[in-house]
């Protein structure tokens, strides 16, 4: 038996490998390796308050902090009878514009664009590609930005609280964030005919399924009540068990996610082929020329999709701006009860975490976190395996399996610290 | 005259990954960063990492694998200076916020349920220096961008960094923010060390006590205002060990003991 190893998978977030073990010819498996310690976070917020919860939480994961804490928060005030008020509610969806341009620029630009033009980082493109590694750093900057505006700081920011925010940004701020905004647009559609002209490798393709907030107002956006299918079911967001069926795997400590006995992929993929008709703007126009069927078998696709989901989210920047600023300061809403259950569903940038919490007199009594990387391992694996299966069987090198390999990983922009906020994996 | 650039490594542990994305999000001096300095090792950035003799090692994140101390020994090794970035690393982090009070056996089980464990053995996450040496301490949570980068510039120049020996509450005092204790809320701004800027109280918001427990001499008379605002000190030790652990935890003993002998 020969083992074929990726030990360290560098730029992505948090500590991962990729193992093959081959039979003779045969591709035996592909395994995510998740080598990130254990945290037992739910575990460890039973018994405090609401409040102190909501500090811990986005802790689990850096980058998708914001969505960490608004899926907390729409949990939360479900079960304390919370409804906030209307300024909060578009405060937090500004807040998850900021964070879907950080993340998505850190991750096109930073992380996977090195695979596709065959550089170790995007400080070695720095020479050839200068300028699209300023853009991703310009834009980058901007999304953390709206983020420290919003939430108080880039990362782990404590503004948005149960009931609304400690504080409201003053307009001078909010006009900044809009100026700049503008100005950025054709940085963003730069990013996405940069990834449109990608030649995508068709190894890891198969049919696929894919699961996605069905953002407020029926449009397009990052949070929710219910839960679209690509098989165009629709589900309930409280019921999530029944989407995700987190499992135990007997070989592993993997908590994993299948839908119907299937893998199903989340992200902007998902989202944008459950929800793209919902575009507006340019981000519309770029969407309708580059969507192919492709888009349903190819998981690398998802490069191509946070490029112009990110346009889009900076091209509603302005307008949220400008709801926000319209509307007076509100106080914080306060509980109307002590005790009561609740789900939050949220699109992070990596796809849709599930906040479930039960609050018993004032005091968390059992929480339940999803994140979207653990819902996408068995999708991560599924086309690695077929990726190195049609690779080896075309005679491509070691060097080149592992890339590809590499490649498909990184498109799902796994987030290994969200993954593993209570597991840890390793197979062998 | 030429300075050689200092090799440098960048590591994560258990955590959330946010000291390294802090790094990343130098974004006006990062070009910079990797040019003054040789970053030999950083994975969460780079594919070409060499694993080999460092100037300084920056450490995120807290051990909770075997694995992971093993890793951590071997970089303590050939590493000139280990420097602990971040809340985990120096603290423990959330994940450390019950060290020393036992149950963890009991958590992990309900994680895990009954699934058979064949991987590196799990243990109750603790700061690198429960296990290594370490030369330098760069807390928050994440790490404050200023208080990196003045760190790395003063390192490449040579000298030794400053970072702030008082609380929250004396940053919160330059920004001239009313204090939230007054206003009756539980705030950790007077055990917390100083270096966010005060960026909680400037929102209206309770300081978390994201920092860790702080250093300064005075310690004792501000958790004293603490009691004689009416919290109790399991409350106290409750509401910041969730950042600073263990920590804390000593750090509330040590202040006990020494009113006790008064």
């Amino acid at each position: 038996m020969k083992e074929l190893n990726v030990e360290a998978l560098a730029r992505v977030e948090g500590d991962g490998g990729i193992t093959v073990t081959l039979d003779g010819k045969k591709v035996k498996s592909v395994t995510l390796d998740i080598h990130e310690g254990p945290r037992l976070i739910e575990q460890l917020v039973k018994g405090m308050t609401p409040a102190d919860d909501l500090n811990v939480v986005p802790r689990i994961c850096a980058i998708c902090t914001l969505s960490h804490k608004y899926a907390a928060i729409r949990g939360l005030e479900k079960a304390l009878g919370v409804t906030p008020p209307e300024k909060a509610q578009l405060m937090r969806e500004l807040m998850m514009l900021g964070e879907n341009i950080e993340s998505n620029s850190l991750h096109t630009f930073l992380l996977a664009l090195p695979d596709f033009l065959g550089y170790p980082s995007a400080i070695a493109m720095l020479n050839d590609y200068g300028d699209d590694v300023k853009r991703a750093l310009r834009l980058k900057k901007f999304g953390n930005h709206v983020m420290a505006v919003s939430s108080g700081r880039i990362v782990h920011g404590e503004n948005p609280i149960i009931g609304g925010f400690g504080k409201y940004p003053d307009k001078k701020s909010l006009e900044e964030i809009k100026l700049k905004a503008h100005e950025l647009v054709p940085d963003a559609v730069r990013a996405v005919e940069l990834f449109a002209t990608i030649d995508y490798p068709t190894a890891p393709e198969a049919d696929m399924v894919f699961m996605s907030v069905n953002a407020l107002r029926k449009q397009y956006g990052f949070a929710g009540e219910s839960i679209l299918i690509s098989n165009g079911k629709e589900a309930n967001a409280e019921d999530y068990k029944k989407l995700t069926n987190e499992r135990v795997v007997s070989h592993s400590f993997a908590k994993r996610s299948v839908y119907q006995d299937k893998p199903f992929t989340v992200g902007a993929n998902a989202r944008l082929v459950n929800m793209g008709k919902r575009l507006d703007g340019q981000a519309a126009d770029l969407f309708k020329e580059h969507y192919s069927d492709r888009w349903l078998k190819n998981p690398l696709m998802n490069n191509l999709a946070q490029a112009i989901e990110m346009l889009w989210s900076l091209e509603h920047i302005p307008d949220m701006v400008d709801k926000v600023a319209s509307l007076d300061n509100p106080p914080v809403e306060q509980p109307t009860r002590q005790t009561g259950s609740g789900t939050g569903a949220v699109e992070a940038p990596r796809g849709t975490l599930y906040h479930h919490y039960e609050v018993k007199d004032g005091l968390i009594e059992a929480a339940d976190i999803i994140t979207p990387t653990a819902q996408n391992l068995d999708d991560i694996e599924r086309h690695m395996k077929l990726t190195a299966e049609r690779m080896l069987a075309d005679g491509k090198r070691d060097e080149e399996v592992r890339l590809g390999l590499e490649m498909v990983a990184r498109a799902y922009d796994p987030c290994i610290s969200c993954a593993t906020h209570l597991v840890t994996l390793k197979r062998i | 005259v030429t300075r050689q650039s200092p090799k440098v490594g960048i590591y994560g542990f258990t955590g959330c990954a946010g000291d390294q994305l802090m790094i990343l999000n130098c974004e006006d001096q990062l070009v910079d960063l990797f040019g003054a300095t040789e970053i030999r090792s950083f994975l969460m950035a780079k594919s070409d990492n060499h694993e080999g003799e460092l100037d300084v090692a920056f450490i995120e994140g807290s051990i909770s694998t075997e694995e992971q101390l093993k890793r951590l020994k071997e970089i303590r090794e050939r590493a000139k200076v280990v420097i602990a970035i971040g809340t985990c690393a120096c603290h423990g982090g959330p994940q450390a916020m019950k060290l020393g009070e036992g149950g963890y056996e009991e958590r992990y089980k309900k994680v895990y349920g009954n699934a058979k464990i064949t991987v590196s053995k799990a243990f109750e996450a603790q700061p690198i220096d429960a296990f290594v040496k370490v030369d330098m301490y760069i807390p928050g949570c994440p790490i404050d961008k200023t208080e990196f980068l003045s760190a790395v510039s003063k390192l490449v120049a040579g000298r030794h960094p400053y970072l702030y020996k008082f609380p929250v509450c004396t940053e919160c005092k330059w920004k001239e923010n009313p204090c939230i204790l007054y206003a009756g809320k539980f705030c950790a701004g007077p055990l917390t060390k100083a270096g966010c800027g005060a960026i909680c109280p400037s929102h209206n918001l309770p300081c978390v006590g994201c920092w860790g427990p702080t250093d300064d001499l005075n310690v004792s008379s501000e958790y004293n205002l603490l009691k004689e605002k009416g919290y109790r000190p399991d409350e106290i030790l409750r509401k910041i060990r969730k950042f600073g652990g263990a920590n804390v935890a000593k750090l509330l003993k040590d202040i006990e003991a020494k009113e006790a002998k008064k």
